[in-house]
């Protein structure tokens, strides 16, 4: 057997939290085959592909292309060596025609200096008419739809004569049939010889375009699988691994709890997409439970986010708190109406780094430091010391928040979103990142908020966490709520069936809440 | 985490340059100074003596410095307000012009209300610059223009158009020079420092730094003001009516800078004579640079500038070099801090 890519014991160790984005990962590519690289988020998928293409290092391992061994340490050397990658977000200018971007960087030139644009449409057409695409390679690429831009960024790469092409998540962005056409051109391209590797997630995909598929996990590759003889639910155990049990007390729920945060046929649409991000989402979140958000990325968790934040407008439905209705009223009215939210990101969203802590803590409770529009420094730095002190973040209130460490940094947040809450508090990701004792001092405070009669929302992709915490179980796909599991369901649940929900192999038929 | 790291080093490099950054700034323009009396004059001793000594040598030239730095000191405040915002005001000129013109045919109108008017006058050149540095911010909000472009292109305009009111409809017949009439004597601003041109502004100018500075850093408006520049994204987050940080910082930039065309009209001008103000927008744009935003440090920041304008006005009337020489060593101070200029704008777009 003949490999176009043969990867053998690649490492990457990212220094700064000691992580093992890679562990002796071995992966080979055959020549003209399609290879799906699947795992979760994190599984070190996109490091594995970026060592191939030149943008990382890595720390141990050797790489083979076409049988010789090689060291790759730009991407230009990855397209010297015939290998081109497609990213997720196009690189491609929007002003220029199609032609124009194919060539960018080696365009054909004329008397040894000009730029001969007759010369690089024509070539770029050929690329076109050899393909079977169907874009105009004189219109311009902002005219262009999704599909066709990414049609482009593939011609890029054949322009340059790959012989091996790395596709990260290139259906994440793309309607179903644009996705079908997709996968005729990739089908096409590997009978043409080419050896072809796609990042993905989506499990419907693997089966219908992969010949073989390798699954990755925490760094480690589990297995590469021939895919006609692995089945969707198969693989989607491989991917999320065994089950974690990792219980947390639990309190009853109670017979008086009553809805704080109400959803109802919640729509969100984008311009231009058809597919809304979230699809007619209905549920409460009551008084006294961890209401868990669970869901692959890209499947509307951080839309429901968003939403919640009061950072995008909803296209249709009905949100309630305490059954007043706040629909759409903005991230304003939604703190004056008592919203506690730790969002996903931390350093764009959830502080801001150059300014002090004691700045950071009364963002949201600013008026309550004012008398007559004049603020109180002494109040301000008071309760920023209490703070640090009864979360036990180290720092001060005179430092910059950015000099603090991630835990920290978190840890502030919690403090602020909790000492402001009134009846109901929105946690996204809030573990992503910190080491165990951290994670497990953000469990204690939400166990604490959820013993003091808050709703609290948690939105996770780290399925372990939903698990370990929520009451209840939600489960998004495709940004549309496919599973509600409630009570011994929620406690009874395993990675495996959750994961079968996450990736749209199961459905339940009657959703209740 | 890598990312908290390169923050860390970021932040501490920051802190580091804005201490040295503007000590380097000037340090170098004055060797400029050196360098260029040394290629230009015949008599170097003597034209660096009267650059360097003839600001200060006696109150006529000391006082006229110190007032040469005023609209500069309003200006670099103006600047500092919009910046700490995370807005860029580049239409001063236009502001200060404006506001200067307003001014004085208010204060011409307004003659008989004594004191009062004197007060209104000036409020209404401040409004008028504030309005201006407003309507950019406006856009903005409105349909995301960059305010940078629209302040600069308004002012632009503006610029011309007063310059058609004070050589048409508002010209003073009875002088040759191409000015508005004089504002009442009763108007006009003590001298404090005799013979020279340094008036009471000085105390006005001082006084809008304590206030910028306490607005800025004591008031809840001053705290979303600063926190929606920091990161608007985390502003917002926080319930901070953001749209409304994209249009008052600039109506607060823009006044300031009116007020100082105003004020400049009341203690040093008497008229709103043509191109009075040329590029006192500019130098306080400068002026905030240096000072890197900070209300206090635009004292300074506007005191070194004007010292470099009257030592080479000293030089040329004492030695054998131009006047140029301070456009020059002004452009070698303007094009070491374009750096950071251009530094900001970047950080700026990375927050969209």
């Amino acid at each position: 057997m003949e490999y176009a890519v043969e990867m053998h014991g690649i490492t990457r160790i990212y220094p700064e939290n000691n992580l093992r984005a890679n562990d002796a990962v071995d992966l080979t590519l055959r020549k003209g085959e399609i290879l799906c690289l699947a795992g979760e988020n994190g599984a070190g998928k996109t490091t594995l592909m970026k060592i191939l293409y030149g943008l990382e290092r890595p720390d141990e391992g050797d790489i083979r292309v076409m049988g010789k061994p090689v060291v790759i340490g730009s991407p230009l050397d990855a397209n010297r060596l015939g290998i081109g990658m497609v990213h997720q977000h196009f690189m491609l200018v929007d002003d220029f025609t199609v032609a124009q971007n194919v060539v960018m960087g080696v365009e054909p030139t004329l008397y040894g200096g000009l730029y001969n644009i007759n010369e690089a449409e024509k070539k770029v057409a050929k690329v076109v008419s050899d393909h079977h695409f169907s874009v105009d390679v004189k219109k311009k690429v902002k005219s262009l739809t999704v599909g066709q831009k990414q049609q482009a960024e593939i011609m890029k790469m054949l322009y340059r004569d790959v012989d091996i092409l790395i596709l990260d998540e290139p259906t994440a962005v793309l309607t179903e049939q644009e996705t079908e056409a997709l996968f005729v051109t990739l089908r096409e391209l590997a009978r043409l010889g080419k050896s072809l590797i796609l990042i993905t997630h989506k499990l419907n995909e693997i089966k219908a375009i992969s010949h073989r598929v390798a699954i990755m996990r925490q760094g480690k590759l589990i297995g590469t699988y021939n895919t006609a003889e692995v089945d969707e639910l198969e693989i989607s155990r491989l991917m999320m691994g065994q089950s974690v049990t990792l219980h947390v007390d639990r309190v009853d729920t109670g017979l008086d709890a009553k809805p704080v945060i109400r959803f109802e046929n919640v729509s969100v649409l984008r311009r231009g997409q058809q597919r809304p991000l979230l699809d007619k989402v209905t549920f409460s979140a009551n008084s006294g439970e961890i209401l868990g958000f669970a869901g692959v990325g890209g499947n509307g968790l951080g839309v429901l986010e968003a939403v919640l934040g009061g950072f995008v407008p909803v296209t249709s439905g009905k949100i309630y708190h305490n059954e007043v209705e706040t629909t759409n009223c903005g991230t304003a009215n939604l703190r004056n109406d008592g919203l506690a939210y730790v969002p996903a990101d931390r350093i764009e969203v959830g502080s801001a780094v150059a300014a002090s802590v004691a700045e950071n803590l009364i963002v949201d409770a600013r008026s309550s430091f004012t008398r007559h529009g004049v603020m109180n420094r002494k109040k301000i730095e008071a309760h920023a010391q209490k703070l640090l002190e009864k979360y036990s973040v180290k720092g001060t209130p005179g430092m910059s928040i950015g000099t603090l460490s991630g835990g920290n940094i978190q840890k502030v947040i919690l403090a602020r979103e909790i000492e402001q809450y009134k009846d109901y508090i929105v946690l996204s990701e809030p573990t992503w990142g910190l080491d165990i004792a951290s994670s497990q001092y953000v469990y204690e405070r939400m166990a604490e908020l959820r013993g003091a009669g808050a709703a609290v929302i948690l939105i996770s992709s780290n399925l372990d966490e939903i698990l370990a915490v929520a009451d209840r179980i939600i489960i998004f796909y495709r940004g549309a709520i496919v599973a509600m599991l409630a009570g011994n369901e929620a406690l009874g649940a395993s990675k495996e069936e959750l994961g079968a929900y996450m990736l749209g192999l199961k459905r339940q038929e009657a959703i209740h809440d | 985490m890598i990312d908290l790291r390169r923050r860390e080093r970021k932040s501490l490099m920051v802190m580091m340059r804005s201490s040295i950054g503007p000590l380097l700034i000037v340090a170098i323009a004055l060797v400029g100074v050196v360098i260029l009396s040394l290629l230009l004059s015949k008599t170097p001793g003597k034209t660096l003596r009267y650059f360097f000594l003839g600001p200060i040598q006696n109150t006529y030239y000391f006082g006229n410095m110190l007032n040469g730095a005023i609209p500069l000191i309003f200006g670099g405040l103006g600047i500092s307000l919009a910046m700490r915002s995370g807005n860029f005001n580049l239409g001063g000129e236009g502001q200060i012009y404006s506001g200067a013109l307003v001014a004085t045919l208010c204060a011409i109108a307004l003659a008989p209300l004594g004191i009062a008017g004197a007060v209104i006058a000036l409020i209404a050149g401040a409004a008028m610059g504030g309005f201006l540095g407003g309507l950019s911010g406006f856009f903005r909000m409105k349909w995301n223009t960059s305010e940078l472009i629209t302040s600069f292109l308004i002012s632009n305009a503006v610029v011309l158009l007063v310059n058609y009111l004070i050589a048409g409809p508002f010209m003073d017949p009875s002088t040759n020079l191409i000015a508005t009439r004089k504002i009442p004597e009763a108007f006009r601003l003590a001298r404090i420092l005799e013979p020279s041109n340094l008036s009471s502004a000085l105390f006005l100018a001082i006084t809008a730094v304590i206030v910028v500075q306490w607005y800025l850093y004591k008031t809840k408006s001053g705290y979303e003001l600063r926190i929606s520049g920091l990161n608007s994204s985390f502003a917002r987050y926080g319930g901070i009516h953001t749209n409304w940080y994209m249009v008052l910082p600039m109506m607060l930039s823009g006044a300031l800078y009116g007020l100082g065309g105003g004020i400049a009209i009341y203690g040093t001008y008497y008229s709103c004579m043509k191109d009075f103000s040329g590029g006192m927008g500019w130098n306080g744009l400068a002026v905030a640079l240096i000072a890197k935003y900070k209300p206090a440090a635009v004292i300074p920041a506007a005191i070194f500038f004007a010292y470099i304008e009257a030592g080479a006005r000293n030089a040329m009337l004492h030695s054998d070099v131009t006047f140029e020489i301070a456009s020059i060593v002004q452009s070698l101070v303007f094009f070491l801090v374009t750096s950071a200029v251009l530094q900001s704008v970047g950080q700026k777009k990375r927050g969209h």
